[in-house]
């Protein structure tokens, strides 16, 4: 049925390609968790000028597809002098599209926080970013891991978008590997595979992390 | 200590606070006694600007608390400030959950004041000695009774060193077997001079260790004086009324 030989031949060609989708990856996750804790802080802030373009960009970037916000600044950015390597626009646009979906769950973590927790350090003379750096945000962490892991296995799927700007991750290469094998089930399924591993081996991390450091969800 | 002049809070169209002018001076020990809504939680929370006041005035050791003159960020600065001279203890104990019970009592020193670490850690062990708790010193307070929650709550508020202690329904929300611990070190407290304002709900705490009562209902001082008087002769109905009705 399925031909073994291609797909064991050609395998360290997808997995060098997995490896540059979990490199995309990584980079964008820690660009997109920076972007989206300041785009919450932004929004959380009394200050207009900080709250209404934070809003804006959360806005615009969840009302839009991944896919057009890729090429806005792969294809269309160089018509105003701005030319970024098929890799950093691909990381761009997806640390930019996975910030504005942290955004709104970390708010949610902060404002979970109860009340009385900042009452009680202002009470002791703790002013707005201490108690957020040092009460606030360590109890908000907790709430806000696991919906941040879905998105960062959401983002690991997401790269696959990268392929259409020629960025030869795991997806592109399987594509291309269909010019040479002329077995396209074959290799998606492959593909396919690999990216279930790179997502439930992220998966499990991520749970192993909420154990050692949180101790047991509850 | 603690001027409070026509205090006066509107949350949207209801006055919780019509305009209470209160004296407290240092070393008194201060009851507010009074049916729910009758403003007693929301002045305590003036006082340190946990609520802001619609109008009046706050005072507290000689500085006024509510400056509407300032910056929002002076102003932040200088509540800051006023309010390490005051501790407030909470009905919901209010401790930070992700830090041991030491770590709860030398926080604030630590990051407000900028104490030495040694100094704090031992001032904390001397205030977990006197409420009782020094076995609990690296305990989480997850792992705590409320009783006992709310003593470390006390150590806590304390390890600032402040002049005014305000106690918020401090004993409502723990099982009944359970307060007599919490009031015994309000009332070793009140004994070694300490200026505290208490709303409660304990009338046997507020005859046995209160300086004076304060009887509140409606958003306005309905009486007020030696907890003898108030409690055995009131002279209001409105008091009469609760006084019956509580106890």
């Amino acid at each position: 049925m399925l031909d073994w030989s291609v797909i064991v031949h050609y395998s360290p060609f997808l997995l060098k390609g997995a490896l540059l989708t979990l490199q995309i990856s990584a980079v964008a996750l820690v660009l997109g968790l920076a972007a989206g804790l300041v785009a919450a802080l932004c929004i959380l802030s009394r200050n207009p000028l900080l709250q209404w373009p934070a809003r804006f960009y959360v806005w615009i970037v969840r009302a839009t597809p991944l896919l057009v916000q890729l090429f806005l600044i792969y294809f269309g950015l160089p018509q105003f002098g701005m030319d970024f390597s098929p890799f950093w626009s691909g990381v761009l646009a997806l640390a930019l599209n996975t910030g504005a979906y942290n955004a709104e769950t970390i708010r949610a973590g902060i404002l979970a926080v109860p009340k009385g927790q900042i009452e009680a350090a202002r009470s002791l003379g703790m002013g707005p970013s201490l108690t957020m750096r040092r009460i606030v945000l360590p109890q908000a962490v907790r709430m806000i891991i696991p919906p941040l892991g879905n998105n960062f296995v959401i983002l690991i799927k997401d790269t696959s978008l990268v392929s259409t700007i020629t960025l030869v991750e795991l997806t592109l290469t399987a594509q291309r590997l269909i010019g040479s094998t002329y077995k396209p089930f074959e290799m998606y399924l492959m593909a396919a595979l690999l990216y279930a591993v790179l997502t439930t081996t992220a998966d499990f991390l991520l749970r192993q992390f909420e154990q050692r450091t949180l101790g047991v969800t509850p | 200590m603690i001027r409070l002049r026509d205090l006066r809070k509107r949350f949207g169209r209801v006055e919780v606070l019509q305009g209470i002018d209160l004296d407290v001076a240092a070393g008194e020990v201060l009851v507010l006694i009074g049916p729910s809504g009758s403003g007693k939680s929301t002045l305590l929370r003036c006082i340190n600007h946990l609520e802001k006041p619609s109008g009046g005035e706050v005072w507290v050791a000689g500085e006024q608390v509510n400056r509407g003159d300032l910056s929002h960020r002076s102003l932040q600065r200088h509540l800051n400030r006023v309010r390490t001279h005051m501790g407030m203890v909470f009905q919901q104990f209010n401790l930070f959950p992700h830090k041991t019970v030491l770590e709860n009592i030398v926080e604030a020193p630590l990051q407000v004041l900028g104490r030495p670490r040694e100094e704090v850690e031992k001032s904390a062990e001397e205030l977990l000695a006197k409420v009782g708790l020094s076995d609990k010193r690296d305990a989480y307070p997850g792992n705590l009774s409320g009783g006992q929650q709310q003593r470390v709550a006390i150590a806590r508020a304390l390890a600032m060193r402040p002049e005014v202690m305000l106690f918020d329904e401090v004993t409502s929300a723990l099982d009944p077997e359970l307060v007599g611990e919490v009031l015994k070190v309000m009332e070793d407290l009140a004994a070694e001079g300490m200026t505290m304002i208490v709303v409660t709900h304990e009338m046997g705490f507020a005859e046995r260790v209160a300086d004076r009562v304060v009887f509140m209902a409606d958003g306005v001082i309905v009486e007020q004086g030696a907890p003898r008087e108030i409690f055995s002769a009131p002279q209001e109905e409105r008091t009469q009324r609760f006084l019956r009705d509580i106890l």
